[in-house]
Order: C-alpha cells, then sequence, then structure tokens
C-alpha cells in the first residue's frame, strides 16, 4: 500500500503553501526592483543589481519557502497536475497588484483573469480523482 | 518590448521548464534512491541551476516592466510542462488536464497581451 502523507505532510496543503510563498515573493520582488531600477551598470540586464533592495532578499526567503514546500509535492504529485493546479498565480499576482502596488487591471486582463479560473474548474476533476488515489 | 527583452523572457521560459521538469525527476530519485545518492544530487543541482537562472533573468525584466505585464508570460509554461512532462515524465494526460491547461494558458496569454 503506498506512503499517504497527512497533516502537515499533506501535498496539496504544500501546494497552497507554495502558492502563497510565490504571490508573496513576486510582489517583495516587485518592490525591490522598483527600488533598484535607477542604479545602472554593464550587469543591470542580468538583474544583479536588484539584490541592492532588502525586499528582493526577502523575496529570496520567501520563493526558498515556496522551492521547498514544491520540492514535496513533486514527491507525491504527478508534474503535469500540480503545475497547472500551481497557476492559481496567475489570479492572485494581478490582484494583489491591484490592491498592493497600485497597478492597473483593465477589462481584458479580468477576461484572462476569468479564463485562467475556468482551466482551473476543469483542471479540478483530475485533481480530485488523484486526491482520492492519494 | 525589444527584441533582447523578449529573447530574455524566452530563455527564462526555457528555465522555468527545463528547471521543473529535472526536479520532478530528481525528487522521484530521491523516492527510491534517497536523498544522499550521487544521481540525486546531480540532477537536483541541474534543476536548481535552471530555476537560479530564470529567476535572475526574472529579476532583470521586473526592473523595466510592470509585474502583472511580465508575470504572465511564463504562463505559456502550462502547457508546454504539461505536454513534456506527459512525453518525457511518461505522466497520464487526460482531455480534461489537457483542455484546462489550455484554458488557463491562454488565459494567461489574454492577461499579457492587455
Amino acid at each position: 500500500m503506498p506512503y499517504k502523507p497527512s497533516g502537515l505532510a499533506n501535498p496539496w496543503l504544500h501546494l497552497w503553501l507554495s502558492i502563497l510563498c510565490v504571490t508573496i515573493y513576486e510582489l517583495l520582488l516587485k518592490r525591490g526592483a522598483t527600488e533598484t531600477a535607477h542604479l545602472a551598470d554593464s550587469w543591470a540586464w542580468t538583474g544583479i543589481s536588484g539584490l541592492a533592495s532588502p525586499y528582493s532578499w526577502v523575496a529570496i526567503l520567501f520563493v526558498i519557502l515556496s522551492l521547498l514546500s514544491w520540492l514535496h509535492v513533486l514527491r507525491y504529485i504527478p508534474l503535469s497536475i500540480a503545475f497547472p493546479v500551481s497557476q492559481v498565480v496567475h489570479v492572485l499576482i494581478p490582484l494583489c497588484s491591484w490592491l498592493f502596488l497600485g497597478e492597473a487591471i483593465i477589462g481584458l486582463r479580468w477576461c484572462g483573469i476569468t479564463l485562467v479560473l475556468l482551466g482551473l474548474a476543469v483542471v479540478a476533476k483530475p485533481v480530485a480523482q488523484l486526491e482520492e488515489r492519494l | 518590448m525589444t527584441l533582447v527583452s523578449f529573447a530574455i523572457v524566452l530563455i527564462a521560459l526555457c528555465g522555468e521548464v527545463g528547471g521543473q521538469l529535472v526536479l520532478k525527476k530528481a525528487m522521484e530519485m530521491s523516492n527510491a534512491a534517497g536523498f544522499r545518492s550521487l544521481k540525486f544530487l546531480l540532477v537536483f543541482t541541474a534543476g536548481i541551476l535552471l530555476m537560479t537562472v530564470k529567476f535572475f533573468l526574472n529579476l532583470g525584466l521586473l526592473q523595466k516592466y510592470d509585474l502583472s505585464f511580465i508575470y504572465p508570460f511564463q504562463g505559456l509554461s502550462v502547457i508546454i510542462i504539461t505536454f513534456t512532462a506527459a512525453i518525457m515524465l511518461r505522466e497520464k494526460l487526460t482531455l480534461q488536464l489537457t483542455v484546462g491547461s489550455l484554458l488557463i494558458s491562454a488565459g494567461i496569454v489574454l492577461v499579457s497581451l492587455s
């Protein structure tokens, strides 16, 4: 009988933890990148100058947390299911960019967000089938 | 968006797809051989290196463009990863999963076009 992780080791819990950490990471990284955009040097295209901001370092902490959770997810859930589900970040990030960074969301972007949500609803059935097996 | 920026977006996308596939392979290896096997460590390091390249290229792009504009480009990776996982990792690909992934990718492209 295959091992069924439960409680804090539940891979679905880790999938959501990873999604939350990625959302926070992207928002902090944008803050860090904006703060350091004026630092012009020949290596600026690599993004390395972004490390001058503490926001980027906190972002790195969150991306490490998300990576650890994601690695746990990869041990138990197929990539072709876990990755599409993790794309709920494409709904969360524009919403959070609008709420916390003051970025605009125009009509077409709302349509895109709706399509992503529709796709997630379609993917939900294979997810439920897998959860029954896990 | 300039041609160079577009090329960097594409390289970052390849880093994401390659990184995810290699890390999944590494974690499958860890289930069988444990975390201390040399094979696992080599494959895991390759996956982390690919993700690191993607991270720094993404940071460079964010210095020039809005987060809500740049991030959705990575959304193309959904459909690419779903298919490559089915081909290279031999994962089961159902019709619902394909349709769902296509809808997610289409939604993300629509967000990026706006």
